[in-house]
């Protein structure tokens, strides 16, 4: 059995880019006990040489050609893609810098 | 509910000149701007209003033959906010997302759209859908139609309340393991999740993608049908997106549908610990009055589904960790100045992320677990095993039976609070609905009674992949022979 303490719950919320406040730490590692004993339960099911199904069935994939379609564009001919941008620099995304 | 506003009757009112989709959506605005629900997040005023004054000309001109073509003409929807909608704002039931504003439109509503249809707005869900009775929203609770102190359910409890108060003709929402069928039962409509692939999810913004579902939220199975018939079929912007033939929906509910001979199969592992008795009756007197009719009940067992909230919980947060790691501040979403003055991109993208909700928090983390290195095959492999296991179940007991029936949620519509201290007992809220969800089979809830304080009962059907003319024809059947008739 998996030991869950904070120090495990800090470990993951790293690898997925969350800061957890103090208050979160406790809870989720309080919640993530139980949750772990009960998802614990899939290891007494027999899976020898089951194939894992990621899909919900077999099923063949469509693929269109690979070629560009019209670009969203604004009236002003400007990408669409770019009004939710947080910030932009000419036609792109801007960020931070981070050197 | 008014019955009166299914889509067949409306349609008739405008041909006879007794109402006009104009009037009608007006009155809508009206009815959803007066009401406390909370179920609606933004309204599409301008464009729902010239849609509708479209579907009046074109009436106007083409009478009753503007139906074939446009077999939604006229008639007011409204859509989850976890799908996409060119120029309206898109927000997923999160504060990430509060100011998205999507370059183009999901799939399944430029269907409808084409089709006639007038989208009214966008309804309030449980942040990325994830939760079972919409108090996950980063924009308040929405409330229950008739029962203002509980739940309406979710993770579409907008789409479900604003169909049950009759803020919208009918609704759309999605299912990952029970987001239809639950909050409809909760709320006394009809909701139907398709088979995995019958509906493309483009613009549909991801949760788990090999669950997610769109379908319809309806006051009658009627009008489920007519919305799936207008949604089905292949996308070339989906590659999940299922080749299959449309069925004939619609058509097939005006059949006689006998239930002589029909096999409902009962599984054993149904009716669990924790049910809510009135729930259980109600279920179990439905199925008698389908044997009175001539269907035939058959004892089976999905023995896995011991299993299930367990490996849909790893499964959904897995694809879940993966597809919400895109929300990093730089292309789309919310980027707060803390993140902007971050000294590295460590801390930037942790400052972003800090807008996710603590249940969506939650389930990253689990989905992060479930993938790492060294717990991979212990967890998601495991479970992905366990998942096929769970759908060879359903292939074994389809060989035996037509349809599968159930409860649709263990209780009626629970009060607010109720289960949100506790991540795992509002978990197994889905237990009923998840196994479907995990097999990707179509599933539908009809309402078939009332508990004591007068909160809907639903009751769930299920049939192999691809059968939505069977699953439709039965609950049809449910509806007008057996529910109505009591």
């Amino acid at each position: 059995m998996l030991k869950v303490d904070q120090a495990w719950v800090k470990k993951i919320a790293d690898l997925a880019r969350l800061d957890l406040s103090d208050e979160e730490m406790k809870k989720f590692t309080n919640q993530f006990e139980e949750m772990m004993k009960y998802v614990d339960a899939i290891s007494d099911a027999k899976v020898d040489g089951v194939e894992p199904m990621i899909h919900p069935y077999e099923m063949e994939l469509l693929l269109r050609d690979d070629v560009p379609d019209a670009p969203f564009v604004d009236s002003e001919g400007k990408p669409k893609v770019l009004q939710s941008a947080p910030e932009t620099l000419y036609e792109g995304y801007k960020v931070p810098p981070i050197l | 509910m008014n019955q009166n506003h299914s889509i067949a009757k409306l349609q008739k009112d405008f041909i006879a000149k007794k109402l006009s989709s104009t009037e009608l959506t007006k009155d809508y605005f009206k009815k959803i701007k007066a009401s406390k629900t909370n179920a609606y997040l933004a309204l599409c005023e301008e464009r729902a209003l010239k849609q509708a004054k479209t579907a009046d000309e074109i009436i106007a001109r083409d009478g009753e033959r503007s139906f074939e073509k446009q077999p939604l003409l006229g008639i007011p929807l409204g859509i989850k906010d976890v799908l996409t909608m060119d120029g309206v704002v898109t927000t997923c039931g999160s504060k990430m997302l509060e100011n998205y504003v999507p370059p183009f439109t999901a799939t399944a509503v430029i269907r409808l759209e084409n089709a006639g249809a007038v989208s009214l707005g966008k309804l309030n869900m449980d942040e990325f859908a994830m939760g079972s009775s919409n108090e996950n929203s980063a924009f308040g609770p929405v409330i229950h139609p008739t029962h203002p102190d509980r739940v309406p359910g979710g993770s579409s409890g907008g789409s479900a309340t604003s169909v049950g108060a009759d803020l919208c003709v009918a609704s759309l929402g999605t299912d990952t393991g029970g987001s239809i069928r639950l909050p409809a039962s909760f709320t006394g409509i009809v909701g139907l999740k398709p088979t995995y692939g019958r509906i493309s999810r483009y613009g549909l913004i991801a949760f788990a993608s090999s669950l997610d579902q769109i379908g319809p939220m309806t006051k009658n199975v009627d009008d489920a049908a007519r919305l799936l018939q207008v949604m089905s079929g292949a996308d070339e912007m989906d590659a999940t997106c299922a080749p299959n033939s449309v069925g004939n929906y619609l058509g097939k509910l005006k059949d006689k549908w006998s239930w002589s001979g029909v096999r409902i199969g009962i599984p054993k592992e149904y009716f669990v610990d924790g049910m809510q008795m009135e729930v259980e009756a109600s279920v179990r007197e439905s199925l008698k009055k389908l044997e009175s009719l001539g269907a035939k009940l058959v004892d089976i067992s999905l023995p896995h589904s011991k299993y299930a909230v367990a490996t849909y919980y790893l499964v959904s947060a897995s694809e879940a960790s993966s597809n919400l790691a895109r929300f990093d501040g730089v292309r789309y979403g919310v980027r707060p100045q803390s993140a902007v003055e971050a000294p590295d991109p460590m801390s930037f993208y942790k400052r972003v992320r800090a807008n996710f909700g603590p249940e969506v928090k939650r389930r990253i983390l689990l989905g992060t677990f479930a993938l790492a290195s060294g717990y991979y095959d212990a967890y998601y492999k495991r479970a992905c095993q366990v998942r096929r296991l769970m759908k060879n179940d359903f292939d074994e007991a389809f060989k035996s039976v037509d349809l599968i029936a159930s409860a649709v949620g263990p209780t009626t519509a629970f009060k607010f609070g109720e289960k949100s201290s506790n991540p795992l007992q509002a978990y197994l809220m889905d237990i009923l609905t998840i196994p479907a969800s995990l097999a990707g089979l179509p599933g539908i809830s009809v309402p078939c009674g009332v508990d004591a304080e007068k909160l809907p009962i639903g009751i769930q059907f299920l049939a192999p992949h691809f059968e939505e003319e069977r699953l439709l024809q039965a609950a049809h059947s449910f509806e007008t022979e057996v529910y109505h008739a009591i």
